[in-house]
């Protein structure tokens, strides 16, 4: 069910090039990454600007954006002239090299962790065999983009925010990464495209109904930790510690404004679908779906708006806790549990191979 | 509850009798130290000299047990400075006694009350402030209201309006130069949380000293949203134009309670008796601004603890939504109602009657449901409690030391509240009961807001009752007040009613005009305020912004 072929060989093919031709892959690889960079923008365009806004809207009993088209959908384009068009504010003794790039760095990392996510439909820009521990490294660099900013915008908020984000992120991410160790060790392969293959064999069978071998189903505790130690990742309630905006004002991102601001805003998004594409891959059997296996990449960007739809409930409904409590929980509850998740996987996969 | 058991020494019951306080026995126990008596309307005065005043404080303290200083009013007179402590038993707040303590004109200086009572410290800085009384051995006598280069003292007689403000440029200091950090420990930081704050409730400024993400010293920074409010009353007369001014001290809507304090302070200083139908209409409304004033607070508080407007604060306004409309359709007005009159309030209820019962009936009937979602959502969360249980922690002693009432009392236990304990309007007709929470945390003062709206509503379901059953002919909604009301000169008196956030007190001395000589507001905010020190030391940032919270303060009453 899963096109093999990478995005960029398939582009070449289509156009009658030789994809063995290093230029010709070169080409087509920033072809094929800005075909994927393209819909991810869009996608956030319709999901943070007017999505969460409806979201948050129906959690909180309000009606939101509904005057500007249809159901308020041309906010999209308003919204988006509205920030460009604003002052980019520089304020006095920041640092500049390192505070312009920090917003640069945090979009540049959520963007290349989808190089590797296998999409569906035969999207998928390249397909390592050390797919897996890619996408981690790759998103675990916006850590540094967070301490830039924060550290850079000589201001004590922004500063407090970065080193939040710092701790945070030490604290989550090994239990992220262990949890999906776990799921290789059951696929037994880092290869992306391999890890959604190996969820395409049925688990049980529920009389007509297949039930496929998501890790998800196989595994239903590490999928938890996964989608909790995910939350701190992308820094949503009840983790949305870096910016608390009524304790540290926006955290790292307060000294931002225009278009900086929409690049810090956009890393967030990205984040969250990075985060969200993740799971959908090791654990909801990426593209897979019923129907044909052109749809693929429509049940994928289904389960990834699944995944943002969780975060957003989380923060409606979800108080802060508190950055201590946060490591706490990190370190202390999180951690052990992955290595006991971690532990138990290796024997139940010893015990059936 | 432990806290509440009386003492076993029964001498803290100096002067107690069965119809009130024996001064006689009060004045012998402070001895030579009384060198005359005022009668105030509320309570009787001991004059004493500026020297005495912590030996007479702590005696009564001590051994009378005036644990509560509600707080210290300043005046100038022709000939002498005076200040007056308003002091209280938080058993019983029908005792009080006031500490009148005068000096002399060209040289005010007092000896300070604050090392008897913590609260005195910032009633005092408001005194220097405003009146410019010193007071000596004071901990920290600075402006605490107005700009630190402001020069004269407002409410001296001999202050001159006219006079510009010279504030020295400073556009280019940087006001952290010096304090970046505190001078004992050069691991902290110095941050400046507020005016300009996503979680400081209006424009209050936190100086917070910071070592990583804890506190180690904070010092709240009022006055930003000084009005001269206690000057625009002594320019008002008592009849009409002094009535629309509370409406704007705790101005989340809770205007009607604010609105009852002056009632209630200028009716028993001019001796107007109130119809009954009329405090029957005064306790509903202003237990509807109870409720409306609870639910903002509990929504904000959700805010600083959620971290977004999230459910918790849109559900609560969509409640809080309600009673406004009830309020606005007694009223006709959403914020500052300017519905009580002196002698009773502007209009009966409007017509058609049973349309505006059945909105409130209906209101009452929702609200066990609506609390129902606010406990699922908000106090049975566990993350919500693990915030908010032993953070913030206040204990009884603390809060008697710093005058603190209202919820934030009843949340660390101490049962004071002054509908049932110094009963006005028809309360003491109902039945309802105080809620208190023996937490003293923040947990325990949200759980107490929750459980007083209950409360409210019961209060509110009697208060309907009696009205729709109130014969037609009998409806007086205002009793016989003078047009010009004088009342007689040289009457003192000090009121309070259970505002939404506490111990809401006027201070008025009419001198035989139409106007007061004298307005003072004790406002609770300030007092609950003044806590927050004590409260947020050594714990974390997002801890002492729940904190700061859970006190619920309105910087419009802070400020006024």
């Amino acid at each position: 069910m899963q096109s093999q072929t990478p995005l960029p060989d398939t582009l070449a093919n289509l156009l009658g090039l030789d994809p063995s031709n290093p230029l010709v892959l070169f080409v087509m690889a920033i072809v094929a990454s800005a075909v994927v960079a393209s819909g991810l923008l869009a996608l956030v365009a319709v999901s943070g600007i007017w999505g969460k806004r409806k979201i948050t809207a129906a959690f909180t009993d309000r009606i939101a954006v509904n005057r500007h088209g249809p159901a308020g959908i041309l906010i999209i384009p308003a919204d988006a002239l509205r920030l460009l068009s604003k002052e980019l504010i520089i304020p006095e003794g920041v640092d500049r090299p390192a505070w312009d790039l920090g917003p640069l760095v945090m979009v540049f990392s959520a963007l290349a962790g989808f190089a590797v996510i296998p999409m569906g439909s035969g999207i998928q820009i390249a397909d390592p065999e050390t797919g897996l521990a890619y996408v981690f490294a790759m998103s675990s660099v916006a850590s540094l983009g967070l301490v830039m900013a924060g550290y850079a915008s000589n201001n004590k908020y922004s500063f407090l925010g970065g080193l939040r984000a710092v701790a945070q992120n030490l604290a989550y991410e090994i239990p992220l990464v262990l949890t999906g160790i776990s799921v290789v060790l059951f696929a037994g392969t880092l290869q992306m495209s391999q890890i959604v293959a190996a969820q395409a064999e049925t688990l049980f069978s529920l009389g007509p109904l297949a039930i496929p071998s998501w890790y998800a189903f196989v595994n239903p505790f590490a999928f938890v930790l996964f989608m909790v130690a995910n939350l701190a990742e992308v820094g949503r309630n009840p983790f949305d510690i870096p910016e608390a905006p009524t304790e540290i004002v926006a955290g790292w991102q307060t000294e931002y404004s225009s278009v900086y601001f929409v690049l810090a805003y956009l890393s967030e998004f990205i984040h969250i679908f990075l985060g969200g594409a993740i799971i959908a891959t090791i654990f909801l059997g990426g593209p897979a779906g019923p129907g044909p296996a052109a749809l693929g990449v429509v049940w994928f960007l289904i389960k990834i708006v699944g995944v943002y739809l969780f975060t957003q409930w989380a923060r409606s409904a979800v108080p802060r806790v508190r950055i201590d409590q946060l490591i706490e929980i990190g370190w202390k509850g999180m951690l052990v549990l992955s290595f006991a998740n971690l532990l138990l996987t290796a024997v139940i996969v010893g015990v059936i191979a | 509850m432990s806290l509440e058991e009386p003492e076993p020494s029964t001498e803290l019951d100096v002067g107690v009798t069965d119809d009130g306080l024996n001064y006689d026995r009060i004045e012998a126990l402070l001895g030579d130290s009384v060198l005359g008596r005022e009668t105030h309307v509320n309570a009787e005065g001991f004059v004493i000299r500026p020297d005495d005043v912590q030996d007479v404080l702590s005696t009564l303290k001590t051994d009378a047990g005036f644990d509560l200083c509600s707080c210290v009013t300043a005046q100038e007179y022709q000939d002498r400075y005076e200040s007056i402590y308003h002091l209280k038993k938080y058993d019983d707040p029908t005792q009080e006694v006031s500490v009148v303590v005068p000096s002399p004109r060209d040289d005010p200086h007092n000896q300070t009350g604050s090392a008897v009572y913590e609260t005195a410290a910032w009633h005092e800085r408001e005194a220097y402030d405003l009146v410019g009384i010193e007071y000596d051995e004071h901990p920290d006598l600075r402006r605490i209201l107005l700009p630190e280069t402001w020069q004269g003292h407002p409410l001296s007689l001999d202050y001159n309006q006219e006079k510009p403000q010279i504030v020295t440029l400073r556009e280019h200091a940087n006001p952290l130069q010096d304090d970046m950090q505190s001078p004992d420990d050069p691991d902290t930081m110095f941050v400046n949380i507020g005016p300009h704050h996503p979680a400081t409730h209006g424009v209050l400024h936190v100086k917070t000293t910071l070592d990583g993400e804890q506190i180690a010293d904070i010092e709240p920074d009022i006055g930003y949203l000084h009005r001269c409010e206690e000057q625009m009353c002594q320019q008002g007369t008592y009849r009409h134009q002094i009535m629309p001014y509370p409406d704007r001290w705790d101005y989340v809507s809770a205007g009607i309670l604010n609105e009852w304090a002056y009632a209630r302070a200028a009716e028993d200083l001019a001796d107007i008796e109130v119809p009954e139908y009329a405090q029957v209409i005064r306790t509903m409304s202003a237990e509807l601004c109870r409720i409306a004033s609870h639910a903002l607070a509990m929504g904000t508080f959700g805010l600083d603890v959620f971290g977004d407007f999230t459910a918790v604060f849109q559900y609560a306004f969509r409640d809080r939504e309600v009673v406004q409309s009830i309020l606005e359709d007694l009223t006709g007005q959403r914020l500052m109602f300017n519905y009580l009159r002196l002698g009773g309030v502007a209009w009966d209820l409007p017509e058609p009657r049973e349309e505006f019962f059945e909105k409130v009936r209906d209101f009452l009937d929702e609200l066990p449901g609506k609390l129902e979602e606010y406990h699922d959502l908000v106090t049975g969360n566990e993350i919500f409690q693990m915030r908010c249980v032993d953070t913030g922690v206040l204990t009884p002693e603390m809060v008697k030391e710093y005058g603190a009432t209202g919820p934030v009392a009843r949340g660390s236990g101490v049962d004071y509240d002054l509908r049932r304990d110094d009963p006005y309007g028809y309360y003491d007709e109902l039945d309802w009961n105080v809620v208190t929470e023996d937490g003293c945390d923040n947990f325990s003062r949200v759980l107490v807001r929750l459980r007083e709206l209950e409360e409210s509503a019961r209060i509110i379901e009697q208060c309907v009752d009696l009205l729709e059953e109130w014969p037609e002919d009998d409806r007086e909604i205002q009793a016989n007040v003078p047009r010009t009301l004088r009342p007689d000169p040289d009457r003192e008196i000090y009121r309070a009613v259970e505002g939404a956030k506490g111990e809401l007190g006027i201070y008025i001395r009419s001198d035989g005009t139409d106007k007061p000589a004298r307005f003072k507001i004790r406002s609770p905010c300030f007092s609950n305020l003044h806590t927050l020190a004590e409260m947020s030391a050594g714990e974390y940032v997002p801890d002492m912004i729940a904190s700061l919270g859970s006190l619920d303060i309105v910087l419009g009453e802070v400020d006024r």
